[in-house]
């Protein structure tokens, strides 16, 4: 009876917390969702909520063939992205956290560099170079590039991560006469887990919110990601910012990334339950 | 004499010669699952990173690609006695000390959250990353709307702005909001190694939730918490989108990183421009190795794992 | 075992290498093919689309060449940004270039630009405004066609100033007044820190007769006229006539204090009365619009010119077809067909102020063409955007300016960049 109400008050305290990360989260996107529901009639009028809303916004970016070329770029490039630098990120920060090896050390600090000088000194020579080897507006020309900017935070929460799993429990699964493969796949593979898609989502989102890039090394849209796209739409006029066109752009293209978030955040769950570790 | 000492010798010869053979592999292993990964970063970035180490030594204007000239630390000594460059770097540090403490205190409440819900825990997850997914330029371009006055809001009558405090603190929250779910993301990952057989037990040694919390998940999630301070401290030093677009650097809030686009792409001057990068690139180079410093062993790299 | 994992992973990971780079160089591939020469314009996203613009032109072509249309980023910087980094890489993909009219000297002395000359000059400026013309030519040298012009007027709200003021004595007065009956008061204009407020200086300043730099750009000169044009902005924007966001304002926020009923008089760009008309009918029914006030009373203002410009790149293949697309792309019909679009691209033709259509959209056709008359290019130099981004933040926000101060600040830093010393704030 009294773990009954213990749970539900415990429930209620914790609903009242979700709702303060709720408002936290969802207040500026809101009002960025008002800003797209505007006409140019309510823009201007400085109150949250849209007084007429209307779609106007949704149905020009709909019927902009250039945005939904970069939508499916933006989707290819950054899964694609997403995927090499989690592989190459996972082999070397294995090696880093578990393997004793010369220039183990230079390696880390070397990754650690590169994510270190600024980004828009880079763009220029690199362009040189991707018009050069015929990489430029290109896939690949931008896959590159989020591959290496995305591969030193991989590396570090990775190994950062695998340091942190009791490997030994490998060894025990295998006295207890499990394969190496099932050992890997039941044992070590669930607890590895959480850090590889935590790096999943903060690498896909990094490079789906690339700008910079985007905008330096692509010329068409063959390559030209949604952010780039979105600094091409205009207002009516020269002087007018297309405000609800960019906010709804801004609406649309968070789509995917909940729905990757959605589907990758079951994942990082508790790795060690009661039960995993003994002693 | 010989034969009877040496078989031992031998046995041992034979096993130091299988452990070394072992650390070979190990090492060859070691260096092939890092190559990828150093073959890409490297072809990507040395070349660049070198020549703009190498401009920065140079009078240099990418209209005249001719016409550079070799000056020494002149650019350097430029940079350094500039009024300008030390304002932005003062606004710099501030905004990178300020916001990366908000975001390690709110993203450690929220990662707590996010791991610990017990209701709609799917829910609060997924839209507590909402705001990091939101595109930055888009998101600071909605608040600089909301804080205009008239237009916006935030704002009201007021114009926060057009001076220079009220400004920083919105790039500072405009920062903070932005980022919090990158801290709690990575932090929660780290919350999810903490064996929960261990907190059970000290809360059953009559250990408080604080203690547990400072006793035994934070030594615990060391490394989780370095590496979202450090790759966050970085990001912040460099920060950008937000000012360009909030105040374009006007009311003095120029961070280096502006400073550096407005001589590198919009003035063409290669050699200022490059060496701020690389002054830049120094600074946080510095700021790094305090961590590392400061939180010791928990880097990758250092030790051998178990 | 575990060597030949590894062994397998490098293998998979040098076949995802292979893959990527095939694509690449498929995708290089795909780019030849067809006869025809294409002309690679890069235009301003804004005009009345492309298809609208390019579809007659190519007709016209009858197959000799064909136009594809380019988009560029819609603000100014991002354009220039891209071009030059394409044009310093001798980029050859570009061919017709639309180009704001503050790069034209910055771009010829690079040596970017094919200059016009002999016929091809003769055609590209037949028939053209002079102060156009001026945008496009640098040390007595034509580097482009001029598309499209653009001068800021002065709009304001008939039902609150019944007479059109002609002095900027007279605005501030109308003001004075209005704010001491309680009624809306504010006078707008674009003085954030950005391009549109180093606009709204050079047209005071000018019309005061001064100006920044010397003809050839090799000398500074600030005087007591560059004081005089900085004690006006100091003065509006302490005078408690100017909106609190004053220093924030870019033309949408301008545009809004019209809109929002704040404001009684603006100085903005012609697009006003079209987007005034989609915004808030009332207030579009109550404007008033004439000549930028007299700065210097009795001289009449020189305002500031915008526009686009049209110009060859010098590493182009095909330059001489890629001249004739231009021009077929600024002639009468799609001239006005680009100021009757929402874009409402100001003709730089004469004969396009004089046909009907164009007559009944823009009422204020005469304002426009007397101020015209008198207007200025901003200062013509290659160092303009260096000078620009000095101006926008030293002045920066006008409430802070110390008239004899500030034009000293001025004076060295502009001296420093010609010299090309000092940093960039």
């Amino acid at each position: 009876m009294s773990a009954q109400t213990e749970t539900t008050s415990k429930k209620v305290g914790w609903g009242l917390v979700n709702v303060l990360v709720l408002l936290y989260a969802f207040v500026p996107v809101v009002w960025i969702i008002s800003l797209s529901l505007k006409g140019g009639d309510t823009l201007n009028d400085g109150k949250f909520l849209p007084a007429n809303p209307t779609s106007d916004a949704y149905s020009k970016i709909f019927s902009n063939d250039d945005f939904l070329r970069a939508l499916a770029n933006s989707i290819g490039i950054c899964l694609i992205s997403t995927f090499i630098a989690l592989v190459l990120g996972t082999m070397a920060a294995y090696a880093i956290a578990r393997l004793d090896f010369p220039g183990k050390t230079a390696i880390v600090a070397m990754s650690l560099l590169i994510s270190m000088f600024p980004q828009i000194a880079l763009v220029t020579p690199l362009f040189k170079i991707e018009t050069a080897v015929g990489l430029f507006d290109t896939w690949p020309g931008l896959i590159l590039p989020y591959i290496t900017f995305a591969l030193p935070l991989g590396i570090y929460t990775l190994s950062a991560f695998f340091r942190e799993i009791p490997w030994e429990l490998e060894k025990a699964a295998k006295m207890d006469g499990a394969t190496p493969y099932q050992a890997f796949r039941k044992v070590i593979a669930p607890l590895a887990m959480p850090g590889v898609f935590t790096t999943a989502i903060l690498v896909f989102i990094a490079c789906w919110n690339d700008f910079l890039f985007a905008i330096s090394l692509t010329s068409t849209n063959r390559a030209r990601t949604v952010p780039a796209a979105m600094s091409y739409f205009t207002g009516a006029t020269t002087f007018e910012k297309p405000t609800a066109a960019i906010a709804a752009a801004a609406v649309i293209i968070t789509i995917p990334i909940v729905i990757f978030v959605l589907f990758f955040q079951r994942r990082i769950v508790a790795g060690l339950t009661s039960g995993a570790v003994k002693g | 004499m010989s034969t009877l000492v040496a078989q031992p010798d031998e046995a041992v010869d034979i096993a130091k010669r299988r452990a070394s053979e072992g650390k070979r592999a190990e090492q060859r292993l070691g260096m092939l699952l890092c190559a990828p990964a150093v073959v890409v970063m490297l072809s990507v970035t040395a070349y660049p990173i070198l020549y703009a180490i190498y401009l920065s030594f140079f009078k240099a204007d990418l209209r005249t690609p001719g016409n550079n000239e070799f000056i020494w630390l002149s650019n350097y000594v430029t940079v350094l006695s500039s009024p300008i460059w030390w304002s932005a770097f003062g606004i710099t540090m501030f905004i990178t000390v300020i916001s990366t403490a908000f975001e390690l205190i709110f993203g450690m409440m929220l990662a707590v959250v996010m791991h610990r819900t017990i209701v709609g825990r799917g829910l609060v997850r997924t839209s507590a990353l909402v705001p990091y997914a939101i595109v930055t330029v888009v998101a600071a371009f909605s608040w600089r709307f909301a804080w205009t006055q008239g237009i916006g809001w935030l704002a009201g009558d007021s114009a926060p702005l057009t001076e220079k405090w009220p400004s920083v603190w919105i790039i500072i929250l405009a920062e903070v909001w932005k980022t919090v779910p990158f801290m709690a993301l990575l932090l929660m990952a780290g919350l999810a190694l903490v064996p929960e057989d261990l907190l059970k037990a000290a809360s059953m040694d009559g250990a408080t939730a604080w203690q547990r919390f400072w006793k035994i998940t934070v030594p615990l999630i060391k490394p989780s918490i370095l590496v979202a301070l450090l790759f966050r401290t970085l990001d912040a030093f460099r920060v950008f989108d937000n000012i360009y677009i909030l105040t374009s650097g006007a009311n003095n809030t120029s961070s280096v990183s502006i400073v550096a686009y407005n001589n590198l792409i919009r003035g063409l001057n290669l050699g200022i421009g490059s060496t701020m990068a690389v002054l830049i690139f120094i600074t946080i180079a510095i700021i790094a190795f305090l961590f590392i410093k400061l939180f010791g062993a928990a880097a990758p790299g250092q030790g051998t794992g178990r | 075992m575990r060597e030949r994992t590894s062994r397998r992973l490098v293998k998979r990971v040098a076949s995802i290498g292979a893959g990527l780079l095939a694509s690449a160089l498929l995708a290089a591939c795909g780019n030849s093919g067809g006869g025809v020469p294409t002309i690679n314009l890069y235009g301003s996203a804004s005009d009345a689309g492309f298809d609208q613009i390019l579809g007659p032109c190519n007709a016209a072509a009858k197959g000799r060449y064909k136009i594809v249309g380019n988009l560029i980023p819609s603000d100014a910087d991002s354009q220039r940004e891209q071009f030059v980094r394409r044009l310093a890489a001798r980029d050859s993909g570009m061919d017709v270039l639309g180009m704001d009219v503050t790069w034209t000297a910055e771009f010829a002395e690079a040596g970017w630009l094919r200059e016009l000359t002999g016929e091809k000059k003769q055609q590209a400026t037949a028939g053209v405004l002079q102060p156009p013309i001026d945008t496009a030519t640098w040390k007595n040298k034509l580097y482009a066609i001029p598309r499209s012009t653009n001068v800021q007027l002065l709009w304001y709200r008939k039902s609150l100033v019944p007479q059109a003021p002609k002095t900027w004595d007279d605005v501030l007065a109308v003001s004075k007044k209005l704010k001491s009956e309680g009624k809306p008061y504010i006078i707008g204009i674009t003085a954030a820190q950005y391009e549109g407020y180093v606009v709204g200086f050079n047209t005071i300043l000018s019309s005061l007769g001064g100006t920044v730099v010397n003809k050839d750009s090799t000398k500074v000169t600030v005087d007591a006229k560059t004081v005089r044009a900085l004690s006006i902005l100091k003065n509006l924007a302490t005078s408690g006539l100017a909106s609190k966001s004053l220093s924030n304002s870019q033309e949408p926020e301008v545009f809004a204090q019209m809109q929002n009923g704040e404001a009684a008089i603006t100085m903005n760009w012609p697009y006003v009365l079209s987007a005034m008309r989609a915004a808030n009918k009332k207030v579009a029914a109550d404007l008033g619009v004439t000549r930028i006030p007299e700065f210097a009373p009795g001289v009449p203002a020189r305002a500031t010119l915008g526009g686009l410009n049209y110009a060859i790149s010098k590493y182009s293949k095909h330059p001489d077809l890629a001249f004739e697309a231009a021009m077929c792309l600024r002639n009468p019909a799609n001239q006005l067909k680009g100021a009757l679009s929402p874009a409402g691209n100001v003709p730089t033709l004469k004969s396009v102020y004089d046909q009907p259509e164009f007559v009944k959209a823009y009422p204020m056709k005469d304002d426009i063409l007397a101020e015209m008359k008198t207007a200025v290019p901003r200062p013509v130099t290659p160092l303009y955007q260096n000078i620009s981004t000095i101006v926008s933040t030293t002045l920066s926000p006008p409430s802070a300016i110390n008239p004899d101060a500030t034009a000293q600040e001025l004076k060295d830093k502009i001296q420093q960049a010609i010299d090309g010393k000092g940093i960039l704030p």
